[in-house]
């Protein structure tokens, strides 16, 4: 009887590491080989200079915190229509991943660039973080007070990393500049 | 102790690969790279050497310890290998990825854990204590390397770590082989040890086959050489240099974590 249960264990084991395993592996396999066309591809449209409206009313160009002076001045309901409300921040969410692609890419030709695909990847959590706590939000009710908090942070993340990817790109492949310009 | 003409054949065969892959990592300047890698390479090749000589010339009680001493310590390199592919994927800026940290150490804990628990529940049929203990400890670490493998993957995959071509070789290979270990371990535990059961030397030809195709695969895929980088140019190192500066708060921010 104790046998039973010991094989019995190590099929579950086995099995799960191997479900695991598979499941990851799947999940995994995609930048390595697609082109630098197909990650712009990835890229859905978003209207960059309301992304730029909502985060330079919080943050300076170089993504310095505005003075008390300068306080947000963009009001929650011109947020919600700026930004697209919570469907809007998911796009975000989706793009910020074919950015960090789009850094690794090049931080396979270039190692030196990774610090800032590394800083990229940290952004893009701290992106995901402010859209699941609105998502958490909607299930209690209180997506109307949270949103501007949450969502404005998360605009602001997804420029910076916009502007770094793009001083990535001038600074070490200009001839790619160009069209990543205009699919962001 | 009677060794068949297979057990020298698979003696030869895995002397020779291991002085193989030893040439590939020498040849391709991987070992400083992968110090620990090499070092099981190394002790791989030596452990034939001396096992040969203390089967010809020494007993039946020295051999038994010998043979287990020198594998307390390949598992121990084993781990080290975790720890190395760990490194290489977790700590991609010199220090560990903050935001996977906290993940990192609940995944060890309960691969310890899990480990543990399944090498309570053997009851090898083994003559002695030692048998006994010998043959859960060898479950306990091929169960434990190959959780720490799988659970490494997922959360390098969550977390939108890259994997290096040669690290992601090593880590498939030895995760594949722990697997069929803890396979091998299991029969080991419900059949009994030692040479005089079939089962045990049939089981012992399997692990040693899987083996023998693992560090093959090694030497073929550590042959082939990683996506060749671009050299930078001086302007593009500066203009680099510019941007990291911007993020130099960033970057410190990265490595005070250190200290936490």
């Amino acid at each position: 009887m104790h046998n039973l249960y010991f094989l019995s264990a190590i099929g579950i084991f086995i099995a799960a590491l191997l479900s695991i395993a598979g499941y990851y592996y799947v999940r995994g396999r995609q930048s390595p080989q697609m082109t630098w066309e197909e990650l712009i591809k990835e890229l859905t449209w978003v209207d960059r200079n309301a992304i730029e409206q909502v985060a330079l009313d919080l943050v300076d160009e170089s993504g310095a915190a505005k003075g008390a002076g300068d306080a947000a001045n963009l009001e929650p309901a011109q947020l919600w229509k700026l930004i697209g409300g919570l469907k809007g921040l998911e796009v975000l969410e989706t793009n910020s991943e074919v950015l960090i692609d789009l850094a690794f890419y090049l931080q396979q030709w270039y190692p030196e660039a990774l610090v800032i695909a590394e800083r990229l990847r940290l952004d893009a959590r701290e992106l995901k973080w402010h859209v699941a706590r609105l998502k958490a939000a909607v299930q209690t009710g209180n997506l109307q007070t949270s949103f501007p908090f949450y969502a404005q942070r998360a605009v602001v993340t997804y420029y910076l990393m916009t502007r770094r990817l793009l001083d990535l790109y001038q600074a070490v492949d200009f001839s790619m500049l160009a069209k990543l310009q205009e699919a962001l | 102790m009677h060794l068949t003409g297979l057990d020298f054949f698979f003696w030869a065969v895995t002397f020779l690969e291991n002085l193989g892959l030893l040439f590939v990592l020498w040849y391709r300047r991987l070992g400083k790279s992968f110090p620990f890698f090499t070092a099981l390479a190394m002790l791989c090749v030596m452990r034939t050497i001396v096992l040969y000589f203390v089967l010809r010339y020494g007993t039946r009680q020295s051999y038994f310890y010998t043979y287990w001493s020198l594998a307390i310590f390949d598992t121990l390199l084993q781990l080290g290998i975790v720890y190395e592919i760990a490194s290489r994927v977790f700590r991609p800026v010199g220090v560990w990825a903050r935001d996977v940290r906290g993940s990192f150490i609940w995944m060890v804990g309960l691969s310890v854990t899990v480990a543990l628990g399944l090498s309570w529940l053997a009851s090898p049929a083994a003559r002695t204590w030692a048998e006994s203990f010998v043959t859960k400890g060898t479950l306990f670490a091929a169960a434990l390397i190959s959780e720490l493998f799988v659970l490494m993957m997922a959360l390098s995959i969550s977390a939108r770590l890259p994997w290096g071509t040669h690290v992601a070789k090593i880590a498939q290979g030895l995760g594949a082989y722990s697997l069929v270990s803890v396979l091998i371990e299991a029969g080991h535990s419900y059949f009994g040890v030692g040479r005089e059961v079939r089962a045990f030397v049939f089981l012992s030809h399997i692990r040693i086959t899987a083996y023998v195709a693992c560090v093959a695969y090694w030497a073929v895929m550590l042959w082939r050489k990683e996506q060749p980088s671009l050299e930078m140019t001086q302007e593009m190192r500066q203009k680099l240099f510019t941007i990291q500066r911007r993020v130099e708060y960033d970057l410190e921010d990265l490595r005070s974590r250190k200290k936490l």
